[in-house]
């Protein structure tokens, strides 16, 4: 089982992709992530981020992305292990 | 096994047609996540895949995905696509489709693909308005819905496709939401294991014109609204034959619930219903049909020649 330890994820935000809509911000079940005062998502309390990934997947526009420390189990490693 | 968004932008979608232009929030993204993820999890080869889309914000999803595709006219998607699987029936086929394009313009080629069994996955973006045009009503405008052309609310009643699919032949119809992502991922993924046409009724939002005239101006606050609005099927009550006829909306015409088989345990609700609405066991795609047929005719041909 992969062990969830918040604080050790990254938030990155591609400006060149973001829209503003705010979908990230509304879903996240930590409050991690805020609207700067140009609507863009920032993440004021990344040390709460449990790497859910309900960010990403509300993101219509492929702007958002939840990186995690390498050595940490991604949720492609556990999907290829049950495979 | 790749789910990384950074993932899906190289492999699936074409980074130089983005970003979209469809409006921030549009639910049309998340969908398109959806569709590559699904093909990504079947494992299928996106060069076996072909992408037909008619004319509609829907439509311009053809353009931004890497897989091969056809920007076709309004409404003609189910036609184009019919023939490219007929030539071509070893490829998989999606044909993605907006309300209008599907139901108001292009019902009939629809009404045939599904009478034809044809193996295809529609997708039908249901964002209860024309996006592109400018939020005019649609076919599956709600009653009391405003829109541009129904300015005090509309009063047609909306078009019941889970039941016409039904009735006309299409062999799977599943109804997902962009709120229930995992859900829409996967219910792309059945629809991609089943023989002949398989319909995916995605519920959108089109924030900036239907939902700006019916207090949800903001994306979040529509997405949410699909929530409350829906109810998931019970898989194991699916799997029992004889279901009634499930409502996709409480106004729009159904068969008269006391004529089909009762069944314990499922109350008439009238919120929207998710998941897998129909599947037809042992369904064959007409492609198929055809050339094992065009093959025994040749094994005839080829016998009666040898016997003279
Ligand atoms: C033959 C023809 N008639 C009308 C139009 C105008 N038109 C373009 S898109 C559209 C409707 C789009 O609505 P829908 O299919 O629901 O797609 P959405 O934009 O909502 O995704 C119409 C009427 C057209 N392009 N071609
Ligand atoms: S991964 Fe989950 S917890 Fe972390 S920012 Fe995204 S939605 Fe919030
Ligand atoms: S959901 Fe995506 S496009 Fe919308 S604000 Fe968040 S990162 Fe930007
Ligand atoms: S007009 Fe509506 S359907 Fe079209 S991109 Fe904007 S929100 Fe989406
Ligand atoms: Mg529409």
């Amino acid at each position: 089982m992969a062990q969830v330890t918040p604080g050790i994820y990254e938030v990155q935000v591609d400006k060149n992709y973001c829209k503003a809509c705010g979908l990230c911000v509304a879903w996240c079940p930590q409050d991690v992530l805020a609207d700067d005062d140009e609507g863009y998502p920032f993440a004021p309390h990344l040390e709460k981020c449990i790497n859910c990934k309900l960010c990403e997947r509300h993101c219509p526009d492929f702007a958002i992305e939840i990186i995690a420390p390498s050595e940490v189990l991604v949720i492609e490693d556990i999907l290829a292990e049950g495979a | 096994m790749k789910v990384q968004t950074s993932f899906i932008i190289k492999e699936y979608l074409r980074p130089e047609m983005l970003p979209s232009t469809w409006c921030g929030g549009c639910g049309l993204g998340i969908i398109m996540g959806a569709i590559a993820q699904a093909v990504h999890f079947k494992g299928l080869d996106k060069d076996n895949v072909a992408m037909v889309s008619g004319i509609g914000c829907t439509g311009r999803m053809s353009g931004y995905m890497d897989f091969n595709t056809i920007h076709t006219t309004h409404g003609r998607a189910p036609a184009f696509a019919t023939g490219l699987k007929m030539a071509r029936p070893e490829m998989t086929v999606l044909t993605v489709m907006g309300d209008g394009d599907a139901m108001s313009i292009g019902g009939n080629h629809l009404i045939h693909a599904m009478r034809r069994n044809i193996g295809m996955v529609a997708i039908v973006v249901n964002n209860s308005v024309y996006g592109l045009t400018g939020g005019q009503t649609s076919p599956t405008t709600p009653i009391g819905g405003h829109t541009t052309t129904a300015q005090s609310g509309s009063f047609e009643r909306p078009m019941n496709l889970e039941a016409l699919a039904r009735t006309a032949g299409a062999a799977f119809y599943a109804r997902a939401t962009v709120n229930h992502t995992a859900a829409l991922t996967k219910l792309i993924e059945r629809a991609l294991d089943v023989s002949g046409f398989a319909l995916v009724e995605i519920i959108s939002n089109c924030h900036v014109l239907f939902g700006k005239m019916n207090q949800m101006a903001e994306a979040s606050k529509m997405i949410a609204a699909m929530d409350e609005d829906t109810q998931r099927t019970n898989p194991t009550l699916l799997r029992r034959a004889d279901l009634p006829i499930r409502l996709t909306s409480p106004e729009s015409p159904s068969a008269p619930v006391h004529e089909l088989t009762e069944m314990e345990d499922v109350e008439d609700e009238s919120r929207t219903w998710r998941g897998v609405m129909f599947e037809r066991k042992g369904s064959v795609d007409l492609s198929k049909r055809y050339y094992d047929m065009l093959g025994k005719i040749h094994a005839q041909q080829r016998a009666a020649e040898e016997a003279n």
